[in-house]
C-alpha cells in the first residue's frame, strides 16, 4: 500500500485539484487534502493516457467524462503500474502490441503487390473480353483524340495526317488496298480504321476500337510491301486480341488500387509508374509474341510472306510499343524474329501490292 | 502556477480547502505560461523509425505515425504548468481513411466510366470532377480539424468545434479561387475570414473562442515578400514579351530546321531567354529564401489574433529562429540530394555493366522507386525534425497569455467528432495526415 500526491481532475470542469492518492491492493483511493474521498478507481478500468515521460496520467475506461489523476511521483506510479494490468509504464505490452500492427500492416503490402502484380492482370484478362464492343468503340474515340493531339507535336502546315491531298491521295489508295485485303481476311467484327502520320519513329499503335495509326517512319524503313503488311497485320492481332483496352484497363486498376491506398505518402504517382512499368513489361513479352503469332498467321492466309515482319523488325531492332523506341540490340527481338521465322510458311501468291501501287505508298507523306 | 511554486502552493491550497467551502482563488499565472518541453533527439528518432516503416509498409503505416507525432507534440506542451493530452488512436484514422475510401471510390469510378463512355462530353464532366474534389477536401479540412480539437484534452477537459464544414468547404473555395485570381494577393483576408470562422466555432469545454486578427495587418506585414517574389517574375514576363519578334516565330514555326536555329541565335530570343531565365530563376530563389519568413509571419499573426472570452494571446515570435530551423532543413536536404546523386551514379554503373533482360529491367524500376521514395521520405521527414518542430516549439514558447484564470472554471462540454474528415483529407492528398 503506497501513497502520495497527484493532481486530480475531475473531468466535468478544468479546475485543478491537489489530491492525496493511495495506492490500495483493491483500488485506487483519491482523496482530498481534508480526507473526503473524491473517487475510487478500480484498477481494472485504469488506462495510462498520453503523458510526458515523467508524470503517469490515469484515466478510467467508459467513463461519461474524462477525469485524470496525474501523479508525479515516481515510487507511487510504480506501484499501480504492478497493481494494475492494463498500464505498463515500460511500455512492453504497448511495443509487442505495435509489432504486430507493424507485421500485419507488412502483410497488407505485401499481400497488396501480389493483387497487384498477378491478381490484377488475371481479373482484367477474364474481363477485358467481357467488356462491349460498343463501349470499346466509345473507348477507342475517346482515346483517339488524345493520342492525337500526344502525337501531334510539329504542328507543321501540313496535315499531321499523310494522304490527304494532292499526290499524296495515291498512296492513301494503296494503303486502302493493303488494308482491305488484310481486313477480308482477318474477318473481324469491327473495321480497322488506319491513317499514316508524320512522325519520324519506325513504329505503328493500335488503340481500342480499331484504330491503327501507322508512322512515316515506318513507311520509308519498309522495303517491301509485305513488310509493311507484316506490322500492320501485327496491330491487327492486337486489336484482335483487345489489348489496348487490357491495358487501360490494368493501368486504371493499378491506378485505383496504390494511388488510393497510398494517401498522400509520396503522392503515389510515381509508385503507380512504376507498378504499371513492371507488370507490364512482364506480360508484354506474352502480348507481343501473341501479336506476332496472329500477324504471321494472317499474312499467310492473304498470300503474303510472314518472315518479312521478322525482317523489318531486325532492321527497326526495336520494339513495337508505343513511344518506346531502344535504340539498341534488344534480346526480345531476337527471340521474336526466331519465333515468326520457325511458324511462317513459305509465301504462295503475287504480292500484296503491284510496283507502282508500292511507289505510290512510299510517297503517301511526300 | 509554475512547478517552482507548486510545493508552496501546494500546502497553502490544503489549508485554503481546509479553512472554507469556498473554491480557492486562482493562481496568479506569469505572462508566458506555455513551455516545450521535447527534445529533437527523440522527436528525430520517432521520425527515422517511423520514415523505415511506412518505406516498409507503402505508407500503411502513416495512421501510426501522425499518431505518434502528434502524442509527442501535445504531450510536450505545457500551459500553466499542465500539459495537452491528445486522445486519438491510429485505429480511430484508418478507420476514418476506410469510410473515405468507401466514399471516394464510386465517385472516382463513376467519373472514370463517364469520360471513357461518353467520349469529349465524358471529358467535360471528368473536368467537374476537379472541382467537386476541392470542394470536398476543404470539407474534409474543417472536419479533420474538428476531429485534432475533440481529441485535444487540458485538464480534464476536451476542445471542440461548431459550424458547418459545408458552408466552410464553399467559403473556402471562393475565397480559393480569388486567391488564383489575384495572384496571392488577398491571401491575408482569406485567412482572417477563414481563421475568424473557425475560432468562432471553436471552444474549450464551454469557453468559446474569437479571432482578432484583421487580414490588413497581415497583408501590411506580409506584402513585401509578395512584391521581393513577384516584381522578378513580372519583370522576366514582360522582358520576354517585349524582345520577342513574334513575326520571326512564324516564320520558324512554318519552316524548316534552318529557319528556326537562325530564329533561336538572334538577339532578340537571346534576350527573351536571358529576361525569362532571369525571372523564373530569381523569383524561384527568392521564393525559397523567402519561405520561412513567410511562414514565420503567418504563424506570429495568427498566434497574436487568438482570444477566448477575457484571455488575450501575444506572440512574440522570432523570425531567426525559424530560420535558423530552415538553414538546417536546407542543410540536411543538400546532404540528401548529395548522397542520392552518389548513390544514383554507382547504381547507374552497376546497371549499365548488368546483362540485358526482363529481370534486369525489373530489378532497374524496383530500384529506382526504392531510391525516390527514400528521398521523398528523407525530405518530409527532415521537414518534419526541422521546421515542424521549430514552428511548434517557438511558436508554443512565444506565448504571452493574459487573463489565463478562464481556464481554470470551464465546464466540460462536447463530443469527440468523428475521424472521417482526417481520411478524406488524407485520401485527398489535402494534407490530412
Amino acid at each position: 500500500m503506497a501513497t502520495g500526491t497527484g493532481v486530480y481532475f475531475d473531468g466535468r470542469t478544468s479546475a485543478r485539484r491537489e489530491v492525496a492518492v493511495e495506492a490500495a491492493p483493491d483500488a485506487l483511493r483519491i482523496s482530498a487534502p481534508d480526507g473526503t474521498l473524491l473517487a475510487e478507481w478500480p484498477y481494472p478500468e485504469l488506462i495510462a493516457q498520453s503523458a510526458p515521460a515523467d508524470v503517469l496520467r490515469l484515466g478510467r475506461k467508459r467513463d461519461a467524462v474524462l477525469a485524470r489523476l496525474e501523479v508525479p511521483d515516481a515510487a507511487l506510479a510504480a506501484t499501480i503500474d504492478e497493481y494494475a494490468h492494463g498500464i505498463d509504464r515500460s511500455g512492453v505490452t504497448e511495443r509487442r502490441a505495435r509489432n504486430k500492427i507493424i507485421a500485419w500492416t507488412f502483410a497488407a503490402t505485401v499481400s497488396l503487390v501480389f493483387i497487384a502484380v498477378v491478381l490484377l492482370p488475371a481479373i482484367v484478362e477474364r474481363l477485358a473480353p467481357l467488356i462491349p464492343l460498343s463501349v470499346e468503340h466509345r473507348m477507342g474515340v475517346a482515346v483517339d483524340a488524345q493520342v492525337r493531339a500526344m502525337l501531334d507535336t510539329e504542328k507543321s502546315s501540313r496535315p499531321f495526317e499523310c494522304g490527304l491531298e494532292g499526290r499524296e491521295i495515291a498512296g492513301r489508295a494503296a494503303l486502302d488496298g493493303l488494308i482491305g485485303k488484310l481486313e477480308t481476311a482477318a474477318a473481324l467484327p469491327i473495321p480497322i480504321k488506319a491513317a499514316v502520320v508524320r512522325r519520324k519513329e519506325s513504329n505503328a499503335i493500335a488503340l481500342p476500337g480499331g484504330s491503327v495509326y501507322v508512322f512515316e517512319g515506318l513507311i520509308d524503313a519498309a522495303k517491301t510491301p509485305d513488310e509493311l503488311a507484316g506490322v500492320i497485320a501485327h496491330e491487327i492481332g492486337h486489336v484482335a486480341h483487345r489489348d489496348g483496352t487490357r491495358s487501360i484497363l490494368q493501368a486504371a486498376g493499378l491506378s485505383f488500387l496504390f494511388g488510393m491506398l497510398l494517401g498522400d505518402f509520396t503522392g503515389g504517382g510515381v509508385v503507380v509508374i512504376a507498378a504499371r512499368k513492371i507488370v507490364e513489361s512482364s506480360y508484354a513479352r506474352d502480348v507481343e509474341s501473341a501479336a506476332d503469332r496472329y500477324g504471321v498467321d494472317l499474312m499467310s492466309k492473304t498470300g503474303g510472306d510472314g518472315r518479312a515482319l521478322g525482317t523489318i523488325l531486325e532492321r527497326i531492332a526495336g520494339s513495337i510499343e508505343p513511344g518506346m523506341t531502344i535504340l539498341r540490340d534488344h534480346p526480345g527481338t531476337k527471340a521474336r524474329v526466331e519465333l515468326i521465322n520457325s511458324i511462317s510458311p513459305p509465301r504462295r501468291g503475287p504480292p500484296l501490292l503491284d510496283s507502282s501501287e508500292w511507289a505510290a505508298l512510299k510517297w503517301i507523306c511526300s | 502556477m509554475t512547478l517552482e511554486n507548486a510545493p508552496a502552493a501546494r500546502i497553502a491550497l490544503a489549508e485554503a480547502a481546509a479553512a472554507a467551502a469556498v473554491p480557492p482563488a486562482p493562481p496568479v499565472a506569469p505572462s508566458r505560461p506555455v513551455r516545450f518541453t521535447g527534445e529533437a533527439g527523440a522527436f528525430w528518432r520517432l521520425l527515422l523509425r517511423g520514415a523505415l516503416l511506412l518505406a516498409v509498409t507503402l505508407g500503411i503505416y502513416r495512421f501510426w505515425l501522425a499518431t505518434d507525432v502528434r502524442r509527442f507534440l501535445w504531450s510536450h506542451t505545457e500551459i500553466a504548468g499542465e500539459s495537452l493530452e491528445y486522445n486519438g488512436t491510429a485505429a480511430e484514422l484508418l478507420i476514418g481513411f476506410l469510410i473515405a475510401i468507401a466514399i471516394l471510390v464510386p465517385i472516382n469510378l463513376i467519373f472514370f466510366v463517364l469520360t471513357l463512355s461518353m467520349g469529349g462530353a465524358g471529358g467535360l464532366i471528368s473536368m467537374l470532377g476537379f472541382p467537386l474534389l476541392f470542394v470536398l477536401g476543404q470539407f474534409a479540412v474543417y472536419r479533420a480539424r474538428r476531429y485534432r480539437l475533440t481529441r485535444t484534452v487540458l485538464r480534464g477537459v476536451r476542445f471542440h468545434q461548431t459550424g458547418s464544414a459545408i458552408r466552410y468547404a464553399f467559403c473556402a473555395t471562393f475565397w480559393w479561387v480569388l486567391v488564383v485570381l489575384t495572384l496571392g494577393l488577398v491571401y491575408p483576408f482569406m485567412q482572417a475570414s477563414l481563421e475568424r470562422y473557425k475560432m468562432r466555432n471553436t471552444f474549450y469545454g464551454d469557453l468559446g473562442g474569437r479571432f482578432d486578427g484583421s487580414g490588413w495587418r497581415l497583408f501590411a506585414r506580409g506584402v513585401f515578400l509578395w512584391l521581393l517574389v513577384m516584381v522578378p517574375l513580372l519583370v522576366g514576363i514582360f522582358g520576354v514579351l517585349g524582345s520577342l519578334d513574334f513575326e520571326a516565330i512564324g516564320e520558324a514555326m512554318g519552316g524548316n530546321q534552318r529557319a528556326m536555329t537562325r530564329f533561336m541565335m538572334a538577339s532578340s530570343t537571346q534576350a527573351a531567354i536571358a529576361f525569362g531565365t532571369f525571372g523564373v530563376g530569381s523569383s524561384i530563389l527568392l521564393a525559397i529564401l523567402l519561405f520561412p519568413v513567410f511562414q514565420a509571419i503567418v504563424l506570429r499573426w495568427w498566434l497574436d489574433g487568438i482570444r477566448s472570452g477575457a484571455l488575450t494571446v501575444r506572440s512574440h515570435l522570432l523570425k531567426r529562429r525559424i530560420y535558423g530551423a530552415y538553414l538546417r532543413f536546407l542543410g540536411l536536404a543538400l546532404l540528401l540530394i548529395v548522397a542520392t546523386i552518389v548513390i544514383g551514379f554507382v547504381g547507374l554503373a552497376i546497371f549499365g555493366a548488368s546483362p540485358d533482360g526482363t529481370g534486369t529491367e525489373i530489378a532497374g524500376t524496383l530500384a529506382s522507386v526504392a531510391l525516390y521514395v527514400v528521398v521523398m521520405l528523407g525530405f518530409s521527414t527532415i521537414y518534419q525534425a526541422t521546421m515542424r518542430l521549430a514552428l511548434w516549439r517557438h511558436g508554443a514558447e512565444s506565448l504571452e497569455i493574459e487573463g489565463l484564470a478562464v481556464l481554470e472554471q470551464v465546464t466540460a462540454t462536447g463530443r469527440a467528432g468523428s475521424a472521417v474528415g482526417e481520411g478524406l483529407a488524407d485520401a485527398l492528398n489535402v494534407g490530412g495526415i
